[in-house]
């Protein structure tokens, strides 16, 4: 399988998205809007459900199937307001003190001028500071397409894992190419120097672990993806909850500030430190 | 306009004299022929308002009074992690960039600034495009953990494409990894100071660059997230003059105050005297 078809597969509309998980993990989920300052962003989901005996909230950016729902749900792409309501439900979340798992399958935050006018910036930087700030477990897991800050913004978690088939990448294929040759047609060999899939992030040292996707992928049976994700965040998020919050800001705080620790353990891999 | 009153007027613009750069014949601003030692005693403004985009070679000694400036972690270099190959191998571009006289995108240390101890970044565009990557993150991250620690105030120039293509993921989480350190430093009380200059974008923008306790903006400098020819492609829009603009970021809310260059020293003088 090429690099190529990873990223098709991970973009591909019969990939379950984050509602076709939620609902399987969490049956009884309510979905909670809005940012409470201006506006509620369709390209993240919130809410809250039982899961594993526990209320749990969920985090999740949404995609849609039919043209008139990614016309509505913005292709997954977050407005500033989005990262306001994730922070305000992640806040809500650390009062009552429920775990929190984050699905992120996005091709990025949205690049248009109203998300420019209303500070996208400063929103996704915002969000990435106060995650190291919500002291109760986060288990994030890249469902489909990890791209750009616009993921990070969803991702500063205890926790990070893959699915076998997403992506994690500093900038979508299409972006990278436009940066770097100034030519988006060279998507192909831009994602294959970028190192985006699973197998590669984990070498890397950026997610703890890849998820086992069914036969076919995630897309030929959304039950048995979503049993094997249940699984995979059940077993990151159980060992959190022996720890105090402040030991979770801690930890979270190290995992981040040397993450690319890996690099020192084998020089030819980054940066010499002195 | 003056955005301070005289109160900091003793303060020379610059805390030594800069080194020259490269500087095209004719202003960009406004065509005149350039007067090149006239423009460097006036840190690189013209008369007409426009601003020279400055690597941190030149605002080091425009910030940091003469001499006092101790330079940290100068010897951490970027590694080929992804066996980058094309358009040109990376270790042949940083490489290149070294022997040029550059050191990273980020220059980092301690200096003081008439006469009070700061910690002093300065983002280096003329290091593939000053773009975030390990060695940026590393400095950055360490020196805010040392500031916030020690309660010296942080002064941070930006000057960014985003993150580095080149180190992939990696370069996407030192935004994580800096602004762990960067809420350190907001818990500790540690004053932040941040200038934006031309351009800031990206993954920077989307970081350390916006959060500061004052963001001060150069005029004319463009400050956004998704540069405008993305925003283009992406959604055929039409942008208006002045989008993304310094003056656009003060209306929009995201900057404290647009300052030029020449009074950009006084004032962030005058600020070290209010908040410590």
């Amino acid at each position: 399988m090429s690099v190529w078809d990873v990223v098709e597969l991970a973009r591909h509309p019969e990939r379950p998205y984050s509602l076709d998980y939620i609902k399987r993990l969490a049956p009884d989920f309510v979905e909670l809007h809005g940012d409470r300052l201006t506006a509620d962003d369709p390209a993240l989901v919130g809410g809250i459900g039982r899961w594993h005996g526990r209320t749990t909230m969920f985090l999740g950016h949404q995609k849609g199937r039919s043209l008139k729902e990614r016309v509505e749900r913005n292709w997954g792409m977050m407005h500033p307001e989005g990262y306001r309501k994730a922070i305000r439900l992640a806040h809500h979340a650390a009062k009552f003190g429920f775990p929190i798992v984050s699905l992120i399958d996005t091709p990025g935050a949205y690049p248009g001028a109203g998300a420019e006018e209303r500070g996208i910036a400063s929103a996704i930087a915002s969000a990435i500071m106060e995650w190291f700030q919500i002291p109760v477990p986060i288990v994030a897991a890249v469902i489909g397409e990890g791209g750009s800050g616009g993921a990070l913004g969803m991702g500063v978690a205890d926790r990070v894992i893959m699915l076998e088939f997403s992506i994690y990448s500093v900038a979508s294929p299409e972006a990278a190419a436009s940066i770097v040759w100034r030519d988006n047609s060279r998507k192909v060999e831009a994602a294959e120097q970028l190192q985006i899939t699973s197998r590669e992030i984990l070498a890397m040292g950026v997610v703890e672990e890849v998820v086992r996707e069914p036969e076919g992928s995630a897309r030929a049976d959304h039950d048995a993806a979503a049993a094997a994700l249940d699984a995979a965040l059940q077993r990151h998020m159980q060992p959190l909850f022996e720890l105090s919050g402040e030991e979770l800001l801690r930890r979270r705080y190290e995992r981040f500030r040397y993450i690319d620790s890996l690099i020192k353990a084998e020089p030819q891999f980054g940066p010499k430190i002195d | 306009m003056a955005v301070i009153d005289r109160q900091s007027a003793g303060v020379p613009i610059a805390g030594g004299k800069l080194p020259e750069i490269l500087l095209p014949t004719n202003c960009p601003g406004c065509g005149a022929g350039l007067d090149r030692e006239g423009l460097r005693a006036q840190n690189y403004v013209c008369d007409c308002g426009h601003h020279f985009r400055l690597g941190a070679d030149v605002w080091i000694p425009i910030i940091a009074d003469e001499g006092s400036f101790q330079e940290r972690w100068s010897g951490i270099r970027s590694h080929d992690l992804l066996t980058w190959t094309v358009p040109k191998r990376y270790e042949e571009v940083v490489d290149e960039l070294l022997s040029e006289g550059l050191n990273e995108s980020v220059r980092t240390g301690t200096c003081t600034l008439n006469g009070k101890p700061i910690w002093l970044a300065a983002f280096d565009f003329g290091f593939v495009g000053g773009t975030l990557s390990i060695v940026a993150g590393e400095r950055l991250a360490r020196g805010m953990e040392q500031a916030a620690s020690s309660g010296l105030p942080y002064v941070l120039v930006c000057a960014s494409g985003g993150a580095r293509m080149q180190e992939g993921v990696l370069a996407l989480m030192q935004m994580a990894k800096v602004n762990a350190a960067l809420g350190a430093l907001h818990r500790a009380r540690v004053p932040y100071f941040s200038v934006l200059t031309d351009p800031t974008f990206g993954g920077t923008a989307a970081s350390l660059a916006l959060l500061a306790d004052i963001n001060i903006a150069e005029p004319g400098a463009a400050i956004g997230f998704t540069g405008p020819r993305v925003i283009k492609q992406a959604t055929y829009a039409d942008l208006p003059p002045g989008f993304q603009s310094a003056d656009f970021q003060l209306s929009h809310g995201q900057v404290d105050l647009v300052a030029p260059r020449t009074e950009l020293r006084p004032l962030l003088a005058h600020l070290l005297e209010l908040y410590t």
